[in-house]
């Protein structure tokens, strides 16, 4: 399973873990979601979760994000249960032509995290600037999102999420409705972007090269109902690039390992 | 469940309003309890008052409609088909769209004195606008492909028209003349409030002056009724003609 | 349409007016019509000039259109604060807008024996009725907004922790802005209808008591300058609120 590797896993499993799933169950009406949810995330980890459609990843992720409350078993953070949305924790979502104002530019998309954490009205503007710049949006202040690309967009919901100052990011299959060349400038971005700080990160994707690339560690969910298959650690070095990376033998091997292992499980 | 939701507000607030008039003895001129609303109601019912005048007032009302109305449909389907013609009459129609039909009242009364001739009159230029101006957007906004297929298909002009044009913009005529129906009733008791002594709305003014309160709120309650009536009886119409098509090229007034 | 001809057309469309014009005028001195049924638009103009500067026009178009205006910012602000409270909550939007549906069908002109009933012929009683009918739209609009905003803002305003007031304020109601504004349009011309109405049955100071007894005096070039000027108004209050709606609206041009 885990492969034998020098490098010391970013998790110490010595440190509690920041979010922890214990024995999460979830229906919804008489169907079975999630079965047996038995997860431990340290902080600073990139996690991927991964999973045909119908594993309950999305699912697993909103929990977190205290928008949905498990039917049986705790989802804590920081050693405490989720009961709601928490101000450390900040969702990103797929949609982002839904999860935008439409009526506030970029700058007042990002604003609207900074009002909702009271920050005085003086500081705003700086925090907005930086916050846009740190995206690669610095021209694009004063546009409305019906002015953006797709790729903009959701930067300017990155920029949201981190003028939250969150020490964990929930990111809901954010580059999915992106092509590919924009997927894959975000992924760098994101990656980029959280180096610096400490961030934890659970990512849910459908694309396995996606969750291999950017993650500590891959979460493989079966559906119907959703339960944890295998964790895979992936143990490539730190910064990752698109064109060394992906030719790595171990990111071939883990590519290898599971794409068979998502095969068994649609048989 | 969910009818017993929407009755409760205003069942109590009917109780209560009954309730404080008779315990409290109040005797008004503007005001009545719902009861003795309801018998005056019965009353002006069975003595023919209500009926004729809502008879008087829907003469004028679908009188002026089918004038208004059927010259707007006419003149929409031209400018629709010659549209050098609509972009010509632009500015005019801009001009006199805005005038309210009530600010035409005196001119009306001048010319015409006071009767039916007047209140059709009216109704027929408050109708004129709406049906012209969604007649014409339905119209110049068939989908563009039927367009293309009655080309593919060598259709000649009039059969154009008739084959695609015309049966593909009936949905949103017959929106536009639902609306205008709403307006044919609002003018015409508009008209009959402010000056012409026919009709229901004189009779509610007439209530109202005469301290028959009873009487007064009875008419009010007919006047809702009718038109919530009218509006049903041609969504009903509407529904049966067109089904779900024309649900989903009427917008919903 | 290359911005030449589309100007070109509507020069055209300006001459054919004034071709219509130059009809009316021709009707009114050959037509065999009676003057006093019929002025031409030279007699026309001249009453309104005469209007202005001699006589009351100003005063009395002033009165119609404040009342218009103060009737109608009065409706539109209770319309909204009343719709937003309405629209957020479950509980009043189950039990209380059915009933506001029921009465929607109703003309708003027939509410005005009633009020009179109650407030006499005055000048309150006429700002009442416009507030009464200039509400309606804005209403109901702002009801429809707030209840169907996306579901995914109102997740995102979830997820940042947002009051359900600050989400009433930032999310909802900017949400329902084309709807309001759709609904304050339709309220303004109700609200002008109303205003004409009222000055005509109250006898009230205004344009609509000014063409009511024009038409009394059978002083019809007088009559045709106020119906010209209620045509003005109308034209210009909306257009006015058009550039606003134009303005407010600009995030949805791509």
């Amino acid at each position: 399973m885990t492969s034998a590797s020098p490098l010391p896993h970013p998790a110490a499993s010595a440190a509690p873990p920041l979010i922890a799933f214990r024995g999460v169950n979830h229906d919804f009406g008489q169907r079975p979601i999630l079965r047996d949810i038995d997860l431990a995330i340290g902080q600073s980890e990139f996690v991927c979760l991964v999973g045909p459609s119908g594993c309950g990843k999305t699912t697993l992720l909103r929990m977190v994000g205290g928008l949905l409350a498990p039917s049986s078993g705790a989802v804590s953070f920081a050693g405490k249960t989720v009961t709601g949305p928490a101000r450390e924790i900040s969702f990103m979502f797929q949609d982002y032509s839904k999860a935008l104002l439409p009526w506030r530019t970029a700058a007042g998309n990002v604003a609207l995290a900074l009002e909702a954490a009271g920050l005085p009205f003086r500081e705003r503007g700086p925090r907005i600037a930086e916050l846009l710049y740190k995206v690669g949006l610095a021209g694009h202040t004063d546009h409305y999102p019906a002015q953006l690309s797709g790729g903009m967009q959701q930067r300017v919901q990155i920029a949201r999420c981190l003028a939250q100052e969150p020490s964990v990011l929930l990111m809901d299959e954010p580059f999915g409705a992106l092509d590919a060349m924009t997927r894959q400038a975000l992924q760098d971005e994101i990656l980029r972007i959280i180096a610096t700080s400490r961030t934890t990160v659970i990512f849910v994707t459908h694309d396995l090269d996606e969750a291999i690339y950017l993650g500590d560690r891959v979460v493989a969910l079966y559906p119907n109902p959703g339960r944890i298959a295998q964790v895979f650690d992936v143990t490539l070095l730190r910064p990752r690039n698109q064109l060394t990376t992906r030719e790595h033998p171990e990111f071939l091997r883990l590519r290898r390992a599971l794409f068979d292992f998502i095969a068994e499980g649609e048989t | 469940m969910k009818l017993a939701k929407a009755v409760v507000v205003p069942a109590a607030l009917l109780l209560a309003w009954e309730f404080v008039m008779r315990s409290r003895g109040i005797e008004s001129d503007s005001l009545a309890p719902p009861s003795q609303i309801a018998v005056a109601f019965v009353d002006a019912m069975l003595d023919g008052t209500i009926p004729r005048r809502t008879a008087e007032t829907l003469r004028a009302a679908l009188g002026g409609l089918a004038i208004g109305g059927g010259s707007a449909i006419i003149a929409s389907v031209v400018l629709g088909l010659v549209p050098p013609a609509a972009r010509l009459m632009q500015f005019s129609i801009e001009v006199l769209r805005p005038i309210p039909a009530v600010a035409l009242i005196p001119v009306a009364l001048l010319v015409l004195g006071f009767g039916y001739r007047m209140e059709i009159a009216l109704v027929a230029f408050a109708c004129f606008w709406p049906v012209l101006i969604y007649g014409h957007s339905a119209i110049t906004n068939i989908e563009p492909q039927l367009i293309d297929v009655s080309r593919v298909l060598r259709l000649t002009p009039i059969s154009r028209v008739t084959k695609i044009v015309l049966p593909a913009a009936l949905p949103r005529y017959f929106v536009a003349f639902r609306l205008a129906t709403a307006v044919s009733l609002i003018i015409a008791v508009t008209v009959e409030i402010a000056s012409n002594p026919q009709g229901i709305g004189h009779e509610l003014m007439a209530a109202a002056q005469s301290l028959h309160p009873d009487l007064m709120f009875a008419l009010l309650l007919w006047i809702g009724i009718v038109g919530w009536g009218l509006n049903s009886l041609l969504l009903f119409a509407q529904r049966r003609l067109f089904g779900a098509a024309g649900a989903a090229v009427s917008a919903s007034p | 349409m290359n911005p030449r001809a589309r100007a070109l057309w509507v020069a055209g469309s300006i001459a054919v007016t004034a071709l219509i014009v130059v009809a009316w005028q021709l009707v009114a001195d050959y037509g065999g019509i009676p003057p006093v049924f019929l002025p031409g638009p030279d007699r026309a103009w001249r009453a309104l000039v005469v209007g202005f500067s001699q006589g009351e026009l100003a005063g009395l178009t002033l009165a119609t259109v404040k009342r218009m205006i103060y009737g109608w910012a009065l409706a539109s602000l209770a319309g909204i604060v009343v719709g937003a409270l309405i629209g957020s909550s479950r509980i009043a939007r189950d039990y209380i807008a059915p009933m506001l549906e029921m009465v929607r069908p109703v003309p708003v002109s027939a509410f005005m024996p009633v009020v009179i009933a109650f407030l006499g012929f005055s000048s309150n009683m006429v700002l009442v009725v416009i507030a009464i009918g200039a509400i309606w739209p804005v209403l109901l609009a702002t009801v429809h907004g707030v209840s169907s905003v996306e579901p995914r803002l109102v997740e995102v305003s979830r997820s940042l922790r947002l009051g359900r007031l600050q989400t009433l304020w930032k999310i909802a109601l900017p949400n329902s802005q084309a709807d309001i504004l759709a609904g304050m349009r339709i309220g303004l011309t109700v609200a002008l209808v109303l205003a004409a109405i009222g000055e005509m049955l109250t006898s009230e100071y205004g344009l609509g008591f000014y063409i009511l007894i024009a038409a009394r005096g059978f002083r019809s070039a007088d009559l045709f300058a106020g119906v010209i000027l209620f045509g003005l108004i109308g034209l210009v209050s909306n257009l006015a609120l058009q550039e606003i709606e134009r303005y407010m609206l600009r995030w949805k041009r791509r």
